[in-house]
């Protein structure tokens, strides 16, 4: 089934390229006809008009103390993290448009030291209904998922305050959420007190992830590989009218299955089930922006030893002020607890032997953010890190040497066009 | 003495200053052929947050901006649309990294949105000043 859909979308993108030339080299036929311009004008034209290009690069480094992040950056400095991306969109017809996005990233370990290469997205987008106040519309392919303010660009460092991510969209499980292989229906409507949007994904995650397959049962030799079930998640967001204040539900049902490997593998029958919600928040005023995310998921995960069904608990405050237009400066508070009803690890300790505190983090987060210009940004940080809930694994392979707590140093560079 | 010198300092601002608002009067732009698609309810803001993408006849919009650190497009967001231009950037970076729109085109000179403006069909844009051309409509002479 994994190599199927694979293979499928692998067709998918190379049919969508040919559409999308086959379909560009019209266009500039009807163009040249219509308004009798030289062919470099009219292809000039439609190029810029109907077919953009747009990407995105970055590179972070990292020096921590305690715990490894994006490589090994305890007591050194790693330059593990680089994300380039590169996407095209194509408005064919007022009605329907296509878009690809493929995305380089380098995340330590997870990735290794040549990192990967991936389809971020690659859909067909059919507007189906167009007023004058709002459209509604379905989108078939690989689309993002809409999950809380930042996970649809979570890899666009531009589009996030800090170079780390709030621990609510942590990196051990961005698969979780990432995107969807299936289809997206959307819905805009602008009224007289602000914009409503509406979206809901239904189809299947890239589950097969190292990652988070351990952060599940915490044994790194564990032989065979996760695979999607059937999922969805859904976001409702409203805007105010002057767009200061946005505020947004977002809701998932994520389900996976383990598919074994070799004749006796003790974690045969794994299932799971992630039921999740976040509620958002955001003041985004000239100066001052504050947001603020809650979000809870039910892990059921059936076909363990014990039954592991933890209720996680994440959440964030975070206050921006723009000292000048290009800079700003951040501070956030943010808690991620793996099992609420185990707020201090005591329980899963007595249970595992294992360390407490991977099932918390606390951090606090104090950064300056620097738009050189509108296509380059510098930015720096420190977090205080209380807790190793958030941590890769794949990084700091030794669990019980894990550091209670810990400081990550971080700057990054960014480019975007 | 030094009250005086003060005034007189703080008049010396004032003058230095009113002449910059005037220049910074920011008139949004259409091509001519779009001035019948103009109705007194057209919003600005959802056309250059790319939410209305369609004139009324239904042709597609073409929007045209100048960079986000230039003083007339800071001003022409303030002014004209209400808002602040990370705001517009939010929206716009949202729609390109997602795949689900396409944001405005940027030009990098008055001259140039002039020109886009005068020889692209269904195009909106804004400018710093007022100019004659037979070519361009200016929004606010409804």
């Amino acid at each position: 089934m994994k190599i199927f859909t694979s293979l499928m979308l692998n067709k998918f993108f190379y049919v969508l390229f040919f559409l999308t030339f086959s379909l560009c080299a019209q266009a500039v036929d009807s163009e040249l006809n219509l308004t009798e311009t030289s062919w470099q004008q009219g292809l000039q034209k439609v190029w810029r008009d109907d077919i953009q290009f747009h990407g995105f690069l970055s590179q972070g480094l990292f020096s921590t103390t305690g715990n490894n992040i994006y490589g090994n950056s305890k007591n050194s400095v790693s330059a593990g993290l680089t994300e380039i991306g590169l996407n095209v969109s194509y408005q064919a017809l007022n009605n329907l448009s296509f878009a690809v996005q493929g995305l380089y990233r380098r995340a330590g370990q997870r990735t290794g030291d040549w990192g990967e290469v991936s389809l971020d997205f690659a859909f067909v987008d059919l507007n189906f209904l167009n007023f004058r106040d709002g459209r509604m519309g379905v989108r078939g392919g690989r689309v993002k998922n809409p999950w809380g303010l930042y996970n649809e660009t979570r890899d666009v460092a531009f589009t996030h305050p800090t170079i780390s991510l709030p621990l609510t969209y942590f990196d051990r499980s961005r698969t979780l959420f990432l995107s969807m292989d299936g289809g997206q229906f959307y819905a805009d409507y602008n009224t007289a007190i602000g914009v409503f949007s509406f979206k809901f994904n239904y189809g299947f995650i890239q589950a097969d992830d190292p990652e988070l397959l351990q952060s599940i049962v915490l044994d790194p030799n564990i032989p065979g590989h996760l695979e999607s079930k059937s999922s969805f998640i859904t976001h409702l967001s409203y805007e105010t009218v002057d767009r200061d204040f946005m505020f947004a539900f977002s809701y998932a049902d994520v389900r996976l299955t383990y598919i074994e490997h070799g004749g006796f593998d003790p974690y045969a029958g794994l299932e799971g089930e992630i039921d999740a919600l976040m509620f958002s928040g955001q003041y985004n005023g000239e100066r001052f922006s504050f947001t603020g995310e809650y979000s809870l998921h039910w892990n059921r995960m059936r076909g363990l030893m014990q039954d592991n069904s933890p209720v996680s608990e994440m959440w964030y405050v975070q206050a921006g002020y723009r000292v000048l237009d290009n800079l700003q400066i951040m501070l956030r508070y943010d808690s991620y607890v793996q099992n609420k009803y185990d707020k201090k690890g005591e329980s899963f300790h007595a249970n595992t032997g294992l360390p407490a505190h991977l099932m918390f983090t606390q951090d606090i987060v104090v950064g300056v953010r620097w738009d050189i210009t509108p296509a380059w940004m510098l930015r720096a940080e420190y977090q205080r890190v209380h807790g190793a809930s958030a941590v890769s694994l794949l990084d700091n392979p030794n669990i019980m040497d894990l550091a209670l707590n810990w400081n990550v140093y971080a700057l990054q560079l960014a480019f975007r066009f | 003495m030094r009250r005086r010198c003060g005034s007189r300092l703080l008049l010396c601002i004032m003058l230095l200053l009113l002449p910059m608002q005037i220049l910074f009067a920011v008139e949004v732009i259409t091509h001519a052929g779009s001035a019948t698609q103009l109705q007194g309810n057209t919003n600005l803001r959802s056309i250059f947050s790319m939410r209305t993408r369609y004139w009324p006849n239904g042709e597609k919009i073409r929007v045209f901006v100048l960079p986000d650190d230039n003083e007339i497009h800071k001003t022409f967001v303030k002014q004209k649309l209400d808002m602040f231009p990370h705001q517009l950037r939010r929206t716009w970076d949202r729609m390109t990294y997602t795949g689900t729109g396409q944001p405005p085109i940027t030009v990098h000179s008055i001259a140039e949105m002039l020109e886009k403006i005068k020889t692209t069909k269904n195009s909106i844009g804004y400018i710093d000043r007022r100019v004659e051309d037979e070519n361009i409509h200016f929004f606010d002479a409804q």
